[in-house]
């Protein structure tokens, strides 16, 4: 705030120091410029508040996220009380969504319906440059009604809801025509994480890519999410966050590594600070993090599209932080180079979509692909770059994960 | 015969020099301070006892202290001997340590070189005498300048106080210290050169004949003023030596506490101790990652919405627990520097919540510091007194340090020693380059 008593002291710097005078406008007509645009934003989101389009848009995300909590509750075994005007919506769960995303903050979002979608079908592909140096896409599944949370390097974050994202055919992906939730400076997009299901658990936990893990309990980081701010959760300067999921106390947490190393832990047993709970080799990384839930097995992608499936019983809990971890690779087979690149707890009635490095996205029902051991010979040329396990409505009433 | 540098080691900052081909390079050791040339005496030690020095380490310090869990544990830290006249008891005492705490941050690591009393500390689960934290601190600072260099050094010529204590017994032991830091952090041959000898050492140079002259030693943490006889290397003499504990860092804190505290609800709030309290911790850096608790969180929060000074509460937040510290320290300090050469200056930072933007000027700065510059006026006047001279009688004031480049300083040497004795330098750098050319004339 600009006083007298400040005017006064400029006065007397300009009678001190005459040459001080012309800074001094131009400090002060520059800041009146910049006031006056922020002047002329501020009515313009005035004008939006009276016409009702700002009102119109939160009823409408405010609606939605009203019913997913409803459809939550249903899960959950409790009453469905859906005010009149949501139970209106039209049906919400038949469309998937498929995000395909860069640490750049480019997001294609291709909508699928539920119910046409097959066993080993390619569903669209990915043209252009799929992965450029340093910059590998990552695949998500997720529904309709979902709120995401963009989760960027520097502990920023930004909400949006999943109608937000333009959606676009399959016969058009390219990253040039990607929304883009622009970085900062220095800053990149670590993961996008729907945050729905997030008033279910009691904690959510955030894991770093050099196997660093920190726990939060959801209520402080419902506070942190409305800052804009969750924290880098790394200590190194060369990490970056690489997963945060949602989990309750006796839940089991799995980290696993490019290289097969796989660290589980009861969440209670989860530091609070930021701390190395795996040893990663140099060259190795953690590729995905999750909570094994209701899930029965662990899946296990290689790079050259080979499932690999473990019953939850096959993991060895690790009893303290700094653990080697629990291997899952031999080491011939690490030698000859075979890695993991990602793994998701499972049940056989889900279903995955997996996206590989020359852009084809294909889906499987995860039953079909344990059958045959790996992706089909066709959409196995490339190197698989990410997964995504979902659900299909009345085969399995679980919530889409990562 | 490997590579002989000089190293200032001071008490805020520190920087490297190597004289080679006839010519000083002050070496960039910290790109990411505001001055590259110096990097801030700070050491931070974390957990699992990696080292951390200059921007560097306050960097981290923040990052892992912003946001974090705290579990304060009750622990036993020792006992106390009660002696009255006729009885005797011994009471544990406890203390509340945060066992989750990440690191420990330490400063003013030169200081403690003047006290008797400190010997080291407890970080964590290991013990460092002083002479492993200087070591720790200068080790990192070797790599760097390593690094830069491209070879190994061998040789060092590090800057000392002309009395790091006025008890010859302690300012030998200080001596030791460095010295054996300094061997701890890998230098092979170790010499040490009086600070304002060094800062002078440009100036020795252009003298014909011997001169006094006076070495106004003004860095970030301590001014410190020589007043010594130069121009024959055989037969210097120093006359008189004293300072105070005034210098950047504390015209940062004031123009913070003046300037800046407005933008925070200071003179908004009232009656609320708890956010007072918040507010006032601001020019405090060192203190303020240790702010970002869910308490101190949830008294912003009912501040707020109790409709106390809204917009400025949730800057205060947006400070605290969005990782803007940092920024917001490096910016007080780059306004300051811009008005050693320009009237006036604006301090901007434009964040989620927090927008500050703060015409400030030179007649603004000088109102805000007036106090320390008098200060620094009466500890000149009695550093002139115990010398035995008269200010006529002193030939030349040699600049050095970068708050030297204060303009009011400059000019309060001028209307006491006259224009023409005003000597300017490179005043961040002068001991740091004079060390090098003394390391050089030495090898």
């Amino acid at each position: 705030m600009i006083s007298p008593d400040k005017i006064d002291e400029w006065i007397h710097e300009v009678e001190e120091r005459p040459a001080s005078a012309e800074l001094i406008i131009r400090y002060i007509a520059n800041r009146l410029s910049e006031l006056t645009s922020r002047d002329e934003e501020l009515a313009a989101q005035n004008i939006e508040l009276l016409s009702g389009r700002k009102v119109e848009e939160y009823e409408n995300r405010i609606a939605s996220l009203e019913y997913q909590l409803e459809l939550l509750k249903r899960q959950l075994g409790g009453e469905a009380v859906l005010p009149s005007e949501v139970s209106a919506a039209k049906p919400l769960q038949e469309t998937l969504k498929l995000l395909l995303y860069n640490p750049l903050g480019q997001v294609l979002n291709l909508e699928m319906d539920l119910a046409n979608i097959e066993s080993q079908q390619s569903v669209a592909s990915l043209s252009g440059e799929v992965s450029p140096p340093g910059m590998a896409p990552s695949v998500l599944s997720t529904r309709v009604q979902e709120e995401l949370l963009f989760i960027f390097d520097s502990g920023r974050t930004v909400r949006r809801p999943v109608t937000q994202l333009p959606a676009m055919e399959a016969n058009q992906l390219g990253w040039n025509q990607a929304f883009i939730e622009e970085p900062r400076i220095k800053e990149e997009l670590a993961i996008i994480q729907p945050i729905g299901s997030m008033p279910l658990y009691e904690s959510c936990i955030q894991a770093s890519r050099r196997g660093y893990v920190k726990k939060m309990k959801t209520s402080f980081f419902t506070s942190h999410l409305e800052e804009d701010y969750i924290g880098s959760g790394v200590k190194l300067r060369a990490d970056k966050t690489c997963g945060l999921t949602f989990a309750n106390g006796d839940d089991l947490f799995v980290m696993v590594s490019l290289e097969g190393y796989i660290f589980s832990m009861q969440v209670d047993r989860l530091p609070a600070a930021i701390e190395q709970v795996i040893q990663l080799g140099v060259s190795d990384h953690i590729v995905s993090a999750f909570e094994i839930g209701q899930k029965t097995s662990i899946l296990f992608i290689t790079q050259d599209g080979k499932a690999v499936n473990r019953q939850v019983g096959w993991l060895e809990k690790a009893n303290s932080f700094k653990t080697k971890g629990q291997s899952i690779l031999s080491k011939e087979r690490r030698q000859r180079g075979t890695r993991i690149v990602a793994a998701a707890a499972v049940d056989e009635a889900d279903w995955g979509v997996f996206l590989q490095a020359d852009g084809l996205l294909s889906i499987y029902k995860l039953e079909d692909l344990l059958s045959a051991g790996s992706l089909a010979a066709r959409q196995a040329e490339a190197q698989v770059l990410g997964l995504s396990v979902f659900q299909k409505p009345g085969e399995n009433e679980n919530l889409p994960q990562k | 015969m490997g590579l002989h540098v000089g190293l200032d080691f001071g008490t805020s900052n520190s920087g490297v020099a190597t004289y080679q081909d006839g010519s000083v390079r002050v070496l960039p050791i910290d790109g990411k301070n505001v001055v590259p040339e110096v990097v801030k005496t700070i050491l931070y030690i974390t957990r699992d006892f990696q080292h951390f020095i200059g921007q560097e380490a306050v960097e981290l310090y923040y990052k892992q202290n912003i946001n974090r869990q705290r579990r304060f544990v009750k622990k036993w830290s020792g006992e106390i001997d009660y002696r009255g006249a006729d009885m005797h008891y011994v009471r544990d005492i406890y203390v509340y340590v945060d066992e989750l705490q990440p690191g420990r941050l330490l400063q003013f690591i030169k200081t403690a070189l003047r006290s008797e009393k400190y010997h080291g500390t407890q970080v964590f689960e290991r013990y460092y005498n002083l002479s492993d934290i200087i070591a720790a601190y200068l080790q990192k600072l070797k790599k760097r300048a390593e690094t830069l260099l491209g070879e190994e050094i061998e040789g060092v010529t590090i800057g000392r106080p002309v009395k790091f204590s006025q008890n010859t017994e302690q300012d030998q032991r200080a001596q030791n210290t460095l010295l054996e830091a300094a061997m701890e952090a890998g230098f092979k041959r170790i010499d040490f050169e009086l600070e304002p000898i060094a800062a002078a050492l440009y100036y020795e140079f252009t003298l014909t004949r011997p001169e006094n002259v006076l070495v106004f030693d003004f860095g970030g943490g301590t001014l410190d003023l020589t007043i010594i006889r130069l121009g024959d290397p055989q037969h210097r003499k120093v006359y008189a030596s004293g300072g105070i504990g005034i210098a950047g860092s504390d015209f940062d804190r004031a123009i913070i506490e003046k300037r800046m505290l407005f933008h925070f609800g200071k003179g908004q709030v009232h009656h609320d101790p708890e956010i007072l309290k918040l507010i006032d911790t601001i020019p405090d850096w060192a203190a303020l990652p240790e702010l970002s608790t869910p308490l101190a969180k949830a008294e912003l929060e009912r501040a707020i919405g109790a409709g106390e000074a809204p917009v400025r509460l949730k800057a205060l937040e947006a400070l605290i627990f969005n990782d803007l510290a940092f920024s917001f320290y490096n910016m007080v300090e780059a306004t300051k520097i811009a008005l050693s050469d320009q009237g006036a200056a604006v301090a901007r930072m434009k964040e989620k919540n927090l927008d500050i933007w703060e015409l400030y000027t030179r007649s603004q700065l000088e109102k805000d510091i007036r106090e320390h510059r008098q200060q620094i006026e009466e500890v000149l006047m009695n550093t002139i007194i115990a010398s035995g001279l008269e200010p006529g009688q002193i030939d030349a004031v040699v600049k050095t340090g970068g708050s030297a480049n204060v303009p009011v300083f400059s000019e309060m040497l001028v209307r006491i020693f006259g224009d023409d004795k005003v000597k300017s330098s490179d005043v961040f750098n002068s001991v740091t380059a004079g060390l090098a050319i003394s390391a050089h004339q030495r090898k």
